[in-house]
């Protein structure tokens, strides 16, 4: 499978103040986002992600390293032909119409006129917007505006589709929809980068991930690989039962009441607590193994850096 | 054609800007006051008119396209919509020519609703109408096709206060050549006159589009100097686009 | 693949500067060749629709001398360019502009009078006829009025200056030859503090031209009186010398012609003009030197000029 991205080597420094003083960015930044994949790029405030995607999209050159696009070194805007890319808070035109801003972005990818106008209805189905279609973008909220940013991104059937973090600012219901549509791309064999800062949903619908840290990738590799099945505890919560009873077994963590929760960190000792719970006619509330997240390699990987 | 779709909606947001249909305003109103001064003036009251209303074609259009261009490059960069749009299969050259000729468009359209006010009083005060004060229009808009490119060009790295003051300035040494001609004349040869020289050479020469005179005064213009003109606007605005081109490519877009 | 990107990306730069050079040189070829066209130029000619100084004051915003500055400069460069053939049209306007914007500055009343005196040499001499039908005295007078006018106004906004009607007496004399409008330059810059004592001179001597014998007397006797050294005391004493030869002169002459209508001939001498009872005495010139008659023209004339004395 051919890389839909590759990156070599990234890095760029920038000069802020007066006198310029000179701030590196991304200090070298290397990875590749095979064909077909979902890829999360996660970090820090400031590690460099937006960065990034900058000089991927040709909007910030790089000092050093280089990029490729669907195989064609990314300073060729024919790279761009086959992409489509959504901002982290999209700036639109603010006195045209989702179908007028549609169609002059087909224009840009030279759409014939009769193509536009099927994937135009197309798109603003997609995203839901068909019957504010035809109100000027203004007028528009921020979820309205996040999808009228999808639409346009999606205008050119890109076989690359990037997102700076697709589900910021959405309720609930909009990031499930969001989030169904980046599934939707999947098993259309697109490609996917994009960043988040929203962890659970990353874990939900990516193949491989990267950590970035102070400009510099920190962790790479799939998902699976990454976060391992390993049970950290399991939490059981007892009720009619005296906390004193699992003296030696658990860790009480919280006394309510009736209730007892427990945190129990040797996997053997859980099938003892049950049969202790059976014995002494206690209720078994909940049993759940904890497993690892990617919550806890993310925290764990940017305090350690 | 990607350069005429940038072109398409650069028009339609100059065409909603404000400041537009007040110089256009002013300029109605200054063509229409000719006929008040005139009556003022002592001698020919038609060359007043001819003259007055020439000038205001010439100023506000001059300020049109410096008020306007001035914030077309700088207002898409300060409010982001430049990333999305770069973010396309576009050339950055391609932005920058496409938001030319969109205002050139824009300002097509003023320049000939000013001229046909223009025309028409002149036309109730001579009852015909002179090709020559077509070609000094046609001219005048050449002259505004160059500082329409001038203003994009400051507005690719600089923001629309400062724009303004450069193309304005541009437009003021554009029109005082002549000062320059006269302290040539004035100087002994050296140093200093071949500099002087030099920057006589390359600054521009804004008076070779200015058939106003001319035209007011009926005298004849002297054919050899149309062609020579015309590309010397052509040459120099394609010069301040490669240069806005240039500059602009190495922008970066934090 | 990725170095040819690389390198394609620096061509394009190479091709983007390559194509600016090109349009540099190209416009600077065209605008040498726009340059050798010959317009005719008539820098500024819209000024004269403007109509006062006093409006202009107005709309220069409070910079006054600034505009007053750079329209003098224009003017000078404009009365300059001898190739404008219509250029003295509305010279008094263009000055008046400058003078109501700063009264105060005082090199254009000066070079103004002195264009427009030039101006009206060169309408009665030039080949052209500078004043397009008009008629070129007609024209000429008209430009010597307004450098009164330049001049008086100078006078008006400058009461110290002893200059304006010094040049205004100065042009009355010499040019015009109008000789009571001299007497009255000189004398109103007589009274201006600082003016120099020649000017007295220029004063009696245009009271001399025009005719007043009489009172050129008194006022060349009272320079003589008040003569503050030798030089300035033998001048008044020449001038004083030709005053009085011109009225005897004239005396003889006139008495001659009357011998000659009574007579039918020349008086032989100046005696025979006593005995024949048209003049009382003799007179002698200044010094009590004879005067030289000639019977056979019945002129006279001083034993001496009045400057070889």
């Amino acid at each position: 499978m051919a890389d839909a991205i590759r990156i070599e080597n990234l890095q760029k420094k920038f000069r802020i103040g007066f006198i310029p003083k000179p701030r590196e960015i991304l200090k070298g930044i290397s990875l590749s986002v095979r064909e077909g994949e979902t890829f999360g790029y996660l970090g820090p405030n400031g590690a460099g992600k937006t960065t990034t995607i900058k000089c991927l999209l040709g909007l910030i050159r790089p000092d050093a390293g280089t990029i490729e696009i669907l195989g064609r070194p990314h300073v060729q805007p024919r790279s761009r032909e086959a992409l489509g890319f959504l901002p982290e808070n999209p700036y639109f035109y603010d006195y045209l119409t989702a179908r007028e801003f549609l169609s002059f972005t087909a224009d840009l990818f030279r759409i014939g006129r009769a193509e536009k106008a099927r994937r135009i209805d197309r798109l603003l189905g997609l995203v839901g917007l068909e019957r504010a279609a035809d109100l000027p973008l203004r007028k528009y909220s921020r979820g309205m505006l996040q999808r009228a940013g999808l639409a346009q991104a999606l205008i050119n059937d890109p076989k690359l589709v990037v997102l700076d973090e697709p589900l910021g600012g959405m309720d609930p219901l909009g990031r499930k929809e969001i989030r169904d549509i980046i599934v939707r791309f999947k098993d259309e064999g697109k490609t996917v980068f994009f960043t988040s800062h929203i962890l659970q949903d990353i874990e939900m619908i990516c193949d491989r991930v990267a950590i970035i840290v102070g400009g510099r990738i920190v962790k790479e590799g799939g998902l699976r690989d990454l976060v391992s099945e390993k049970v950290l505890f399991t939490e059981v919560t007892v009720s009619g039962m005296p906390p004193q009873t699992f003296a030696g077994l658990g860790e009480s963590v919280s006394a309510q009441g009736d209730r007892v929760l427990l945190k129990i960190y040797d996997e053997a000792l859980v099938d003892q607590v049950v049969r202790l719970i059976h014995e002494r006619k206690g209720r078994l509330i909940a049993l759940s193994p904890r497993t690892e997240t990617l919550e806890d390699i993310f925290v764990d990987t940017v305090t350690r850096t | 054609m990607k350069i005429g779709a940038i072109a398409g909606i650069t028009f339609k947001e100059a065409k909603r800007d404000r400041i537009l249909y007040l110089l256009f305003f002013f300029a109605a109103l200054g063509i229409v006051a000719s006929r008040v001064l005139a009556i003022l003036t002592v001698g020919d009251r038609v060359k007043i008119i001819k003259d007055v209303g020439l000038a205001s074609i010439s100023l506000f259009g001059v300020l049109m396209a410096i008020l306007i261009g001035t914030g077309l490059v700088y207002k898409e960069i300060d409010k982001k919509t430049i990333y999305t749009l770069l973010a396309k299969p576009l050339y950055r050259a391609e932005f920058i020519l496409g938001k030319f000729l969109g205002l050139v468009l824009t300002l097509f359209v003023m320049t000939g609703a000013m001229t046909l006010i223009f025309l028409a009083i002149v036309y109730a005060h001579t009852l015909k109408i002179e090709g020559s004060l077509l070609v000094a229009v046609a001219y005048i808009f050449l002259e505004l096709v160059l500082v329409t490119a001038v203003a994009i060009l400051f507005s690719s790295f600089s923001t629309p206060i400062l724009s303004s003051l450069f193309a304005l300035a541009f437009y003021l040494i554009g029109h005082l050549s002549w000062g320059l001609e006269l302290i040539l004349k004035k100087m002994r040869p050296g140093a200093g006159k071949a500099l002087v020289r030099g920057l006589d050479m390359i600054l521009p020469d804004l008076e070779n589009f200015n058939f106003k005179t001319e035209v007011v005064h009926g005298l004849p213009i002297p054919p050899g100097i149309y062609l020579s003109s015309f590309l010397y606007g052509v040459c120099y605005t394609a010069f301040i686009l490669g240069l806005a081109v240039l500059i602009f490519r190495r922008r970066d877009f934090i | 693949m990725l170095k040819s990107a690389a390198a394609k990306k620096g061509s394009a730069t190479v091709l983007l500067v390559l194509f600016l050079l090109a349009a540099s040189s190209a416009i600077v070829l065209l605008k040498a060749a726009t340059d050798k066209v010959v317009r005719t130029k008539i820098p500024g000619s819209s000024i004269i629709y403007i109509p006062s100084g006093k409006f202009l004051k107005f709309a220069t915003f409070g910079y006054r001398d600034l505009a007053a500055d750079a329209i003098y400069i224009w003017a000078i460069q404009y009365y300059t360019t001898p190739t404008i053939d219509d250029r003295f049209d509305h010279l008094d306007h263009v000055f008046a502009i400058i003078n109501e914007l700063d009264p105060r500055f005082q090199d254009p009343y000066e070079v103004g009078a002195m264009i427009a005196v030039d101006g009206a040499q060169e309408v009665l001499t030039d080949t052209r006829d500078l004043s397009r039908g008009r008629g070129r005295l007609e024209y000429a007078r008209s430009l010597i009025q307004a450098a009164f006018a330049i001049l008086d106004r100078g006078a008006a906004n400058n009461p110290d200056q002893w200059v304006y009607p010094f040049n205004a007496g100065h042009i009355a004399l010499m040019t015009l030859k109008d000789y009571p409008l001299a007497e009255k330059y000189f004398e109103q810059c007589m009274k201006i503090p600082g003016a120099p004592e020649f000017v007295e001179r220029l004063r009696a001597n245009a009271i001399y031209k025009k005719g007043d014998l009489k009172t050129s007397w008194e006022t060349w006797l009272d320079i003589f009186k008040r003569a503050p050294d030798e030089r300035t005391k033998k001048i008044a004493s020449n001038h004083l010398y030709n005053v009085k030869a011109t009225i005897d002169r004239a005396a003889l002459e006139e008495a001659a012609s009357k011998y000659r209508e009574g007579h039918g001939r020349l008086p032989p001498d100046l005696e025979a003009l006593v005995r024949a009872g048209f003049l009382r005495e003799v007179p002698k010139d200044l010094d009590g030197k004879d005067y030289f008659y000639d019977p056979a023209t019945g002129k006279v004339r001083t034993a001496i000029s009045p400057w070889r004395r």
